[in-house]
């Protein structure tokens, strides 16, 4: 092996060559031939169809991104329409609700304020009755007590009182007995 | 410097040296002092150079992409005479 | 022979260095050009010398040419698993590169970045691939052609789209006194027109070399020190170090052709628009 590797070694031309200076001309025309080669090769046939691609796709996001913020817009439309509506019906239900609590409430003041008249008229004639039977009750006390009275007297003085006589003083004896009452 | 006077000493006292002998050995021996003395500078500007690049991506990290190239094509100034160094480096040593 | 240690890789010429130390008796790093010189297959002493630089960089063309065109060729709106990968990557370099360099206005320039990216990125990731272990850009050749490209990509573009009033404005720039321009003016003339190529090229370039140059000291002291011999116990440091630069430089494979193709797209936007 090291038989061979030495060969190898023997054979290299002895040239020496200077490490920084590039005074092989060989490399500079191989790396220019390739560079330009590649540089050209980009430019004209490799890169074109992938920037067309890149461009292709550039404008198809922003399309899509058209399409999508148009597509926001329009739901927010809906989105407005439907919160109009929904208002729309709330405030209808609210008046049609005001509506008929008003109504109830007249007919409930309505029919408090019958029934009350008819009550109001009730006790009118109960207190009609009352009064006549009271006036009637005590005219009958009054004739009862001048009898009483008398026929008490009578007895007290002996004789007989005549009730025709004294029916003013019972009458005035009554009345403010039941003045005083 | 003892390595440079240690050379001009033998290349002085020396005088069974030829004239390419003497140059070889003082270029020998000043190559390791020229890349030595050509990568402080570079080292310090580089060091400084990218901690303040650090510092200006930890404060505001959404521009860390900007502060990143602008680091590298300082750096890349700096380090080119660092660079010029060391080709000193190796024409003295080897050419 | 000379074809199969073109291919073969490092593999040959450590071992070469591990059959040496054994006989030497001590750790030898292998000489610079052992590790960035190669045998042409063909063409030797040519223009037209074909080494493994050569088949590494053709290969870092028609990987990235049969990737994107397989990817291309049935692309659908709905992306599969090879467009999906493909498009991530036009992406990158579409947010990556060009958004903060240059704008919108920079997707002009995109094959032209993502060629660059590609193909710097193959060519640097062959120096962890087994059995090659050569990152392409370790040699000056392709980075000084990628650099000279991006120089003349953004004089032309500064030219073409400011005419020559693009060389005043980069030469003079507005709103400094007149008499700084003495100064202002060389400076800017080296930095612009004169160090920002060289240092691009320069900038790929070494840092391939010295990872490579990194990988190949751990590879030599991992192969070396293997045996019944004291040192073996540096293997416990040496091993993983390896493995971890390995990793390391996979990351750093595709960090220098993302920020070639990021300074370069950064030229060509200071030159579209000179007054920033």
């Amino acid at each position: 092996m090291i038989g061979l590797l030495a060969a190898l070694a023997a054979e290299v031309p002895e040239k020496v060559i200077n490490p920084v200076v590039p005074d092989e001309i060989g490399e500079i025309f191989w790396g220019a031939l390739a560079f330009f080669t590649l540089w050209a090769l980009l430019r004209y046939v490799c890169l074109p169809p992938l920037l067309k691609v890149r461009a292709e796709r550039e404008q198809q996001v922003l399309a899509d991104q058209e399409a999508a913020s148009a597509a926001e817009t329009q739901g927010e439309q809906v989105r407005r329409d439907y919160e109009a509506t929904l208002a729309e019906a709330r405030s209808e239900a609210n008046r049609i609700v005001e509506v008929a609590r008003v109504a109830s409430e007249a007919q409930r003041s309505q029919a408090v304020a019958v029934a009350e008249a008819a009550a109001a008229e009730e006790r009118q004639a109960a207190m009609a009755d009352l009064d006549a039977a009271r006036a009637q009750a005590l005219n009958q006390i009054k004739g009862d007590v001048a009898s009483i009275a008398i026929s008490a007297a009578s007895k007290v003085v002996q004789a007989d009182l005549d009730l025709a006589q004294n029916q003013s003083t019972i009458d005035d004896y009554v009345n403010q007995a039941s003045g005083t009452r | 410097m003892s390595a440079l006077a240690h050379t001009a000493a033998t290349v002085l006292a020396a005088t069974d040296y030829t004239a390419a002998e003497a140059k070889g050995i003082a270029g020998a021996s000043s190559a390791g002092f020229a890349y030595g003395l050509a990568a402080i500078g570079p080292g310090i500007g580089i060091g400084y150079l990218v901690g303040q690049a650090v510092q200006a991506m930890a404060r505001q990290p959404e521009s860390a992409g900007q502060v990143q190239t602008t680091m590298f094509l300082g750096i890349a100034f700096t380090e080119a005479l660092a660079l010029i160094g060391f080709v000193v480096f190796i024409l003295l040593k080897f050419v | 022979m000379l074809g199969l240690q073109t291919l073969v890789g490092n593999l040959t010429n450590i071992a070469l260095l591990a059959a040496e130390g054994e006989g030497g008796g001590g750790v030898q790093f292998p000489p610079i050009e052992n590790i960035v010189k190669w045998p042409a297959l063909f063409g030797e002493d040519t223009f037209y010398a074909f080494n493994k630089i050569a088949l590494i960089s053709m290969i870092a063309m028609i990987v990235p040419a049969l990737l994107f065109y397989f990817a291309g060729r049935k692309a659908s709106l709905v992306p599969k698993k090879l467009q999906n990968i493909m498009e991530a990557s036009i992406d990158f370099v579409e947010k990556q590169v060009i958004m903060p360099a240059i704008g919108p206005e920079g997707m002009r320039y995109l094959p032209m970045l993502v060629a660059m990216v590609f193909f710097i990125w193959i060519g640097n990731v062959f120096e962890v691939i087994p059995t090659s272990h050569m990152p392409a850009n370790a040699r000056m050749a392709n980075p000084l052609m990628l650099a000279m490209t991006a120089w003349v990509m953004f004089i032309g573009v500064g030219v073409k789209h400011n005419g020559l009033g693009y060389f005043k404005s980069a030469l003079f720039p507005p709103g400094v006194p007149k008499a700084l321009y003495l100064l202002v003016t060389p400076i800017e003339f080296l930095s612009t027109f004169l160090i920002r190529p060289f240092s691009l090229a320069v900038r790929l370039f070494a840092n391939m070399l010295a990872g490579h140059i990194l990988l190949v000291t751990f590879s030599v002291l991992c192969i070396t020190l293997w045996g019944f011999t004291p040192l073996v116990v540096v293997e416990l440091l040496s091993f993983p170090m390896l493995v971890a630069f390995t990793g390391f430089e996979f990351m750093v494979a595709f960090l220098q052709a993302f920020i070639f193709a990021l300074l370069t797209a950064v030229y060509i936007g200071g030159a579209l628009h000179p007054e920033h």
